[in-house]
């Protein structure tokens, strides 16, 4: 692919909100870990989900960062993205005080991904429809049930008037995303875009994968960084890079966080026809050598994986077999779920973002296997879709 | 290396019939797939109408076990895939390959699931919800479903654009090949009838009493159709080589942003300005060469006014033939671009412009050269398929009769893909 350089990161994430607050957990992770689930929750509100495990943004309030006009409408997910867009923007230095600087709105875009993103929104007009009727639903609230509306109101609030795409492939989605970018900008179809994704908590959500017996209420840690002792906890948050050339990012004078420069997908069925949810260890091996060769580099060149694992036994022990075959069982490898729960769509975005952190100069911690024998320079950060699909993006150290 | 990017077969589920040939032949003819809705109940809404699916029976192209394991919407687009892998004379040998990617467009995807378990769980508590139920849901399911039905091992993906889904996976699919990054793309979009979907419609005041009648002055709002088309795009290379029939070629694609109302369009037309003229451009023509557009043309006042004004902006004072199969076919949502993909290349390989039909009182703030209620031949060496959507997205596709549109551009970044 074309190397991109991430020159502005926005992060509403559990660990605080803007790339500041984002860095400064990253470099006490564990101490980061405890207050992300440290609840006690208040986004799912029924008792019936009081012990719950959650990675929530505490306290989200949008009206802080964006005024009090004009949120109305938008539901907690379009709310987290339009700020994590607001300061990215900043960050990047293309905007100052809400103004462009040195990049046109035509030219400017979002790619973002999410794998429930409106399912609140969807679920919000369902109960109207079912309890009461769906003529009493709220016209002005429905557009929330349509998945890009989120990324819709970014280039609203924000005047973004370049490719403006959501991106939807399960867990997957935000590695995903970052082919998305690297596409239209190779393409000439903007000279900027943010890239990343989101995920917000609710009952359904919740409810859902406590259903499919994936959910786990347990707080014990058997091994350092591990998840898989413990079951899924799910997180939420948005995290969006601006993406850009890196010649056009030395051009603009801008401080380069680091750079996007391989992705690999590979997706492989079940032999089973009836099977439907699927680990596939074959898919992890052949996308990771995929982002490696897109990427022009060896194994031994990666210094850490930010793996998947999340606490599905079959998921996490495929993942860490397909690894193994490509990079070796030693290389570091760091279980990002751990630190701040399942964040779906959003988790390629949020690793890629602590990855900043760690080229920065804190160090990635607690790791789920392997050392780290070099400081951090190079990182692959893995997703696993449930359906045998994996998508891997390497980032660098500019 | 550059490479042509074609189209080398089609499926559609629709209904109009099954099949890009009934397909065509209703729409040359001018058909109406309007009828009173069955899949929900509508009364107490004030709408009753819609192109609802009739005759679509999923065994009659689902294996059990997919029956089994795929809701409607997903039904739909394995139906569509199948009929476009068989229409391109393509073995599954031949797809099931790492080099063949999925890239579908759907507004909502399965959304009738999440009404049905929420249902069960407001009246029947938490028990009542099936959890066989709960792995239907999922958007992400449309592409992986897809994939197993072919058996392509490449990248799986969703372009959720709303009403613009189509144009946007056909675009990256688009994409994907000239990046050399796959050989074979099964691209299109699925979309279903649902309920709380055409509520929402009916609250927005969008939904017209009994006509869809796009550009018309009476015009009052859309229908909502549902249905899938899916293209099978190929590299020029792979088509080559093994001798497939080539329908027609993708030139480029525009996207933009509105950025400036949730479900309204720019009052100027300006994302859509944009991506119509980047469309052209990036397909290496002039707006001269344009022969035909087939237009969003949803038969709401604001879009086709804006649309009138788009073709104005871009085409200046040549009158470019336009038309809207919505007026026949219903707005299909996320797949109503993709089906207008299918007619855009019938119209390459037919030289015929489908109708709009209900045109009745020309209306002065939609000056466009309508093709109305009747076929008309015509010139279609390159024909321009154009969408909007909720968002503020606009997405114009290109698509041209073979050996027309010059050799495409190197893309950056392209040596180092392979």
């Amino acid at each position: 692919m074309l190397p991109l350089a991430i020159t502005g990161l926005g992060i509403v994430s559990p660990f605080g909100i803007g790339r500041a607050q984002f860095f400064s957990a990253m470099s006490d992770p564990e101490a980061a870990e405890a207050r992300a689930f440290s609840g006690p929750h208040k986004v799912l509100s029924d008792p019936r989900f009081a012990r719950a495990r959650l990675a929530e943004v505490p306290d989200f309030d949008a009206a802080l960062y964006l005024g009090d006009k004009g949120l109305r409408n938008l539901d907690r997910a379009t709310k987290m993205l339009v700020v994590a867009a607001k300061h990215a923007l900043e960050d990047a230095g293309l905007k100052r005080d809400g103004a462009f600087t040195s990049v046109v709105p035509e030219r400017i875009g979002i790619c973002a991904a999410t794998a429930y993103g409106s399912l609140d929104s969807i679920t919000e007009i369902n109960r109207v429809a079912e309890l009461e009727h769906p003529r009493y639903l709220n016209p002005s609230r429905f557009p929330n049930t349509v998945i890009n509306a989120a990324a819709g109101y970014v280039s609203i609030w924000e005047g973004l008037e370049g490719p403006n795409v959501t991106v939807v492939d399960g867990n997957c989605g935000s590695a995903d995303a970052v082919l998305t970018a690297e596409t239209h900008l190779a393409c000439g179809r903007a000279d900027a875009l943010l890239v990343g994704g989101f995920e917000v908590l609710n009952e359904p959500l919740y409810l859902a994968f406590e259903k499919l017996g994936v959910i786990s209420e347990g707080e014990s840690l058997s091994a350092p960084g591990a998840v898989a002792s413990r079951g899924t906890h799910l997180g939420e948050g948005a995290a969006l890079m601006v993406l850009e050339a890196p010649e056009a990012a030395r051009a603009r004078g801008a401080t380069v966080l680091g750079e996007v420069v391989g992705f690999g997908s590979a997706f492989e069925p079940p032999a089973s026809a009836a099977q439907l949810v699927h680990a596939s260890d074959k898919a992890v091996e052949r996308a990771v050598r995929a982002a490696l060769l897109d990427a022009g580099l060896t194994a031994s060149s990666i210094d850490l994986v930010l793996c998947a694992e999340s606490g599905v036994n079959r998921m996490d022990m495929a993942e860490e077999e397909g690894l193994a075959r490509v990079l070796g069982s030693d290389v570091a490898t760091l279980a990002t779920k751990a630190l701040w729960g399942e964040t779906f769509g959003a988790a390629a975005a949020l690793g890629m973002a602590a990855s900043l952190a760690w080229f920065a100069g804190t160090a990635p911690r607690p790791l789920l296997r392997g050392e780290l024998v070099r400081p951090v320079r190079t990182v692959l950060v893995m997703t696993m879709g449930y359906y045998g699909n994996v998508s891997v993006v390497i980032v660098k150290k500019a | 290396m550059t490479r042509r990017v074609y189209v080398t077969g089609m499926g559609v589920v629709s209904s109009l019939g099954l099949g890009r040939q009934a397909f065509w032949a209703a729409l040359v003819e001018g058909r109406s797939g309007v009828r009173p809705v069955s899949l929900f109940d509508t009364s107490e809404l004030g709408r009753d109408l819609a192109c609802e699916i009739r005759d679509f029976r999923p065994r009659d192209h689902l294996t059990a076990a997919e029956a089994r394991r795929v809701g409607r919407c997903s039904a739909f687009a394995i139906a569509a895939t199948r009929m476009a892998v068989v229409d391109a004379g393509l073995s599954l040998h031949e797809l099931a390959q790492e080099r063949v990617s999925v890239v579908l467009g759907t507004t909502m995807g399965e959304v009738d699931v999440i009404s049905e378990l929420e249902s069960a769980w407001l009246h029947g508590g938490e028990g009542a919800i099936a959890k066989n139920k709960l792995a239907r849901y999922g958007t992400s399911l449309l592409p992986i479903h897809v994939a197993r039905a072919v058996g392509a091992r490449g990248l799986v993906q969703t372009l959720p654009a709303a009403c613009a889904a189509g144009n946007y996976a056909i675009g990256f699919a688009y994409d994907q090949i000239r990046a050399g990054r796959a050989d074979v793309v099964i691209t299109g979009a699925s979309e279903i009838l649902d309920k709380v979907q055409f509520a929402g419609f009916v609250r927005l005041g969008a939904i017209a009493p009994e006509r869809c009648q796009p550009f018309d002055k009476q015009r009052k709002g859309l229908l909502i159709g549902e249905g899938a088309g899916i293209l099978v795009l190929e590299s020029e290379e792979h088509a080559r080589k093994r001798g497939a029939n080539v329908l027609a070629e993708v030139g480029g694609y525009g996207l933009a942003c509105d950025a400036h109302h949730i479900t309204r369009p720019h009052p100027e037309g300006k994302g859509s300005i944009t991506a119509m003229r980047a469309a052209i451009a990036s397909s290496g023509i002039s707006d001269s060469q344009v022969d035909f557009v087939n237009a969003h043309g949803t038969g709401t006042p604001a879009n086709d006014q804006v649309e009138a004004l788009v073709m104005r902006e871009v085409f200046g004072q040549r009158r470019v033939p336009i038309s809207s199969i919505k007026s026949m076919l219903g707005h299909c949502m996320g797949a109503a671009s993709a089906l207008e993909a299918v007619a855009c290349v019938e119209t390459t390989l037919t030289g015929l412009y489908p109708p709009t039909i209900n045109y009745e009182e020309p209306d002065p703030e939609c000056d466009v050269a309508l093709v109305a209620n009747k076929v008309m031949a015509g010139k279609a060496d390159v024909v321009l398929n154009n969408a909007l959507a909720f968002g503020g997205y606009d997405a114009v596709v290109c698509f041209a009769r073979p050996g027309v549109l010059p050799e495409p551009r190197a893309r950056a970044g392209t040596g180092d893909n392979r």
